[in-house]
């Protein structure tokens, strides 16, 4: 492998577990608290009025989307962790990202003073949110390029053509 | 000897339940199995709105029949544009020292506007205290007792990484979760009712 390519691996490699990492933590922030030497589940509800904040989904869709989308963060985070099923998982999280930072450049556009929902309440939106979480957008897009390309790389390069001089296997004779 | 460890052990007990938070800033009975801590400034108008709107309705809700307790904490922001935050903290702690909390704050917030054009929230306070309680409130607002309680609110909110106003943490047994704002009042009932169940 060339030395620019292994960087781009490596790179791509940091980029993949760094992401996935900052959304497993994402997504613990969301679902668990430690209180009391025990494991709690922290309750939707808490979500939910960082997602109802946004004004956009009816109740039902505030509902669903606070109980479902801290488990789909920590299914993508440990994926991208551990580097299975690379392709979709960071298909999925760059899909989110856009979605998050849309709205999140949206509530800033219009002066709204709310919790990103980030990484739990009491973080409101400002540049540093939009930069932080447009820079995890970047990145996303750069593994997921990666990963697709990867694939449709060829596994194994192209064996060496033999130096001129050499016997080759002759060409069957085809009758003429 | 029996009786000064009885002493010590009541005054380490009152030690323990202590300074921590004046009953005077208190909405209902400590008893009840919700806590509701609500860290505001009495010039931002995210705080104005939430004591005018939703806390009314939890009172109305959870409170009055000993669901919830409320506790009432100072959060002056250390911003240019709140010069007076600190001030109006100041005497409406005093305020709570005298049991007169509720309308020195319902009143603080009132003219919150007023304030941020210039007016002194003193003007504003005496149009609804006696002469007595002015008295009163101007000497226990420059306490040093007074002013240590507000101090140990900001320092609360400090520890729990309050960063903007208000921040409203719900605690419930050993658990404490601050809630994102602005608070939809269904999604609390639901998380409230949850607890209470």
């Amino acid at each position: 492998m060339a030395s620019s390519n292994r960087i781009v691996h490596w790179v791509t490699v940091f980029l993949r577990i760094a992401l996935g990492g900052i959304f497993v933590y994402a997504a613990w922030v969301k679902l668990f608290q430690f209180s009391d030497g025990r494991l709690h589940l922290i309750p939707w509800q808490l979500f939910a009025m960082a997602i109802d904040s946004y004004q956009l989904l009816p109740q039902t869709g505030v509902e669903l989307a606070a109980r479902i989308l801290p488990w789909i963060e920590l299914a993508i985070g440990l994926l991208l962790v551990v580097g299975r099923w690379t392709r979709w998982a960071s298909l999925v999280t760059s899909g989110l990202l856009v979605v998050f930072f849309s709205l999140m450049v949206r509530a800033y556009a219009k002066g709204q003073e709310i919790s990103c929902g980030c990484f739990g309440p009491g973080e409101i939106i400002s540049w540093k949110t939009l930069l932080r979480d447009g820079s995890m957008l970047a990145a996303s897009l750069w593994v997921m390029a990666m990963a697709w390309v990867s694939r449709r790389a060829p596994r194994t390069l192209p064996e060496p053509l033999p130096p001129s001089g050499t016997p080759q296997e002759s060409a069957p004779n085809l009758p003429s | 000897m029996k009786v000064f460890a009885a002493v010590l052990a009541a005054l380490f007990c009152c030690a323990a339940a202590g300074p921590e938070v004046d009953k005077g800033k208190i909405i209902g009975t400590p008893t009840a199995p919700i806590r509701i801590d609500v860290f505001s400034d009495f010039e931002c108008p995210a705080c104005k709105n939430f004591h005018e709107t939703l806390l009314p309705q939890i009172v109305r809700d959870y409170v009055m029949p000993g669901k919830v307790y409320v506790v009432n904490r100072e959060f002056p922001l250390p911003i240019p544009a709140h010069q007076a935050s600190r001030e109006e903290a100041n005497y409406a702690t005093a305020a709570a020292r005298l049991g007169i909390y509720q309308p020195v704050a319902d009143a603080l917030f009132q003219n919150q506007q007023a304030v941020i054009n210039g007016a002194k929230p003193w003007d504003i306070l005496t149009k609804i205290l006696t002469a007595d309680q002015q008295k009163r409130i101007l000497a226990l607002a420059k306490d040093p007792g007074v002013l240590a309680e507000v101090q140990r609110d900001v320092d609360a909110g400090n520890k729990e990484r309050v960063s903007s106003t208000p921040t409203i943490i719900v605690s419930h047994g050993t658990q404490h979760f601050p809630l994102p704002y602005p608070i939809n009042y269904t999604i609390l009932r639901s998380l409230l009712d949850g607890f209470l169940k």
